[in-house]
């Protein structure tokens, strides 16, 4: 027997969990819309769309999970190696406040320059865009599900919300532009009479 | 048996003194909420959204004829231009009797995300500029753009080359993959449409990391070290207050500009390049004729030299001056170092030119 992949296996329970949300839907939603009468009847019937996001989430957690582990990794092995530097470079523990002095600049310059060195290098560079970005995917996750709460209680979510920001935003320039062509007309206007005057 | 420690005593005492400054801090120094950043006494004299236009009042009999508006930077607020009496870049432009005005971008809000560049440069800026020409009465006027505040500046001036006299550009963001610091390797490596599309705006927190990535051990252990061994140093803690308020006051940027300014400055490197464009109009930084004075601090870790120093070469202008300066970022414009040295010698370029 072929073993599964954790691909396999999420991909199962994705569908299983997908087929009796969709069963349990179909089943209850006529005697159910006999009984609803309010907003949760929307909630209802969006519940499918809720556990989609949730499935997606632990999907999108697991690839996270990859990259916060690289970025913890990253920074907890730039700190040995600073430390080694430390232990090397002022073996002995300070016992006045110069030597104290010392060693504190010491510990400080080497692990700033050891993290900077990090924080600049590709491999950091490529590992923290992916990390963001996957946290950007479980925000849009979260957003979606909002939307769908927000939608059950006959709210505007958060896309409807951005084309009316978008709208104003196209409105107040196309009003800027218009009173500057108007500002120039009335300028012209005055230099004509002046002209006009003289 | 003799109990002796190999401790020096004076260690033992600096520990116990250090600890004993923690607790008096609070009775001996202010909450930052109860500090109040603004210095130079100001009108406010336009406001159109959620940006200001200040004009600061003259504190000289006279004032030389042409203006001078100061584009500040996109990241925190204009405080730092004028944290405080003995370090204040405009007081001390005001005191070399210069008409200065600032434009403050204000906190955008989830609803000003589809503010670009073209809203930041021929809106905002423009609308200030056309503002300040009308009560100088004057066809021209000086501008100085600091850090991102110099991109907008820059892109504006090649579209408006008419309306400005002098151009300062003090660390200005220019040229993005020339840039050595870390901020430059995050932008390159972020998938900003996506940020922009789920979140928005740019958030504060995220402006937050990227200063926590900047000496993280200096700038997050040492700092806060000295600030309470020096707790009965008011002065020192006066100015350490002050600019941490500073630190901590991040709006967010508008997403559309966000966007624009990572893929077209850091990602795609497209001013230097004379390929950017803005609101459907071609940026050619040989536009840029007028007498231009840039300004670099050798020890910034934000806008690394590199970055700024290619302006100088990419100009139309035959009247420039490149100027380099032993500091850093904020160094160069809040410092002794900017009273004694950085606003003298700009005065005195910008003296012959007003």
């Amino acid at each position: 027997m072929e073993s599964q992949s954790p691909k396999d296996i999420t991909d199962y329970y994705k569908h299983l969990s997908l087929f009796w949300t969709d069963i349990i839907h179909l089943m209850a939603s006529k005697p159910q819309a006999l009984t609803s009468i309010g907003p949760m009847r929307a909630f209802a019937s969006n519940s499918k769309k809720i556990s989609t996001e949730l499935i997606q989430i632990n999907e999108n957690l697991m690839e996270f999970n990859k990259f916060v582990t690289e970025y913890y990794k990253q920074l907890s092995e730039t700190w040995s190696e600073a430390q080694k530097k430390v232990n090397m470079k002022a073996p002995d523990v300070p016992h006045d406040t110069e030597q104290m002095e010392s060693f504190k600049r010491i510990w400080i310059d080497i692990f700033d320059n050891d993290y900077t060195e990090l924080f600049d290098s590709e491999k950091f560079g490529e590992n923290y865009g992916k990390l963001v970005s996957k946290e950007l995917e479980l925000t849009k996750h979260w957003n979606n599900i909002s939307n769908v709460i927000l939608q059950s209680a006959n709210l505007p979510s958060k896309e409807e919300i951005d084309e009316v920001y978008k709208e104003i935003h196209a409105l107040k320039k196309r009003v800027t532009k218009l009173e500057i062509e108007l500002k120039k007309k009335r300028d012209a206007k005055s230099e004509g009479n002046i002209k006009n005057e003289k | 048996m003799k109990n002796e420690s190999k401790f020096d005593p004076k260690l033992i005492e600096e520990m116990i003194k250090f600890g004993k400054n923690i607790i008096d801090a609070p009775k001996l120094v202010s909450a930052p909420d109860e500090i109040s950043l603004e210095v130079t006494p100001h009108d406010v004299v336009q406001e159109i959204d959620k940006t200001r236009l200040l004009h600061y009042r003259s504190l000289t009999e006279k004032q030389y004829k042409t203006p001078l508006l100061i584009s500040y930077a996109l990241i925190n607020r204009y405080h730092i231009l004028d944290i405080q009496p003995e370090k204040s870049w405009v007081r001390n432009l005001l005191l070399q009797g210069f008409d200065i005005y600032m434009l403050d971008w204000g906190s955008p809000t989830s609803m000003d995300k589809y503010l670009d560049f073209d809203d930041y440069v021929n809106g905002y800026l423009d609308s200030s500029v056309e503002f300040i020409k009308d009560e100088a009465s004057t066809e021209k006027i000086s501008l100085q753009g600091y850090c991102t505040g110099a991109t907008i500046a820059t892109a504006y001036i090649t579209l408006h080359p008419e309306s400005v006299k002098n151009y300062i550009a003090t660390a200005p963001v220019i040229d993005g993959w020339r840039d050595t610091t870390v901020i430059s390797n995050l932008a390159k490596h972020m998938d900003v449409d996506k940020m922009v599309e789920i979140i928005g705006n740019m958030p504060p927190e995220f402006m937050y990391y990227c200063f926590s990535v900047l000496k993280p051990f200096e700038q997050g252990i040492e700092k806060y070290v000295n600030f309470f061994k020096n707790i009965e140093n008011k002065k020192f803690v006066d100015n350490f207050l002050r600019v941490e308020k500073w630190l901590g006051d991040t709006p967010p940027i508008p997403g559309a500009l966000f966007r624009q300014w990572i893929k077209d400055i850091y990602q795609d490197n497209l001013l230097i390049q004379n390929k950017m464009y803005v609101g459907g109009s071609h940026i050619d930084l040989k536009k840029i004729d007028m007498p231009l004075f840039t300004q670099i601090a050798v020890g910034d870790h934000l806008v690394s030299p590199e970055c700024s120093m290619p302006l100088h070469y990419a100009v139309g202008s035959e009247d420039k001056t490149l100027k380099m300066y032993p500091t850093g970022h904020v160094g160069m414009i809040a410092s002794s170092l900017s009273q004694n040295k950085v606003l003298p010698e700009l005065g005195k370029w910008l003296a012959e030119r007003s």
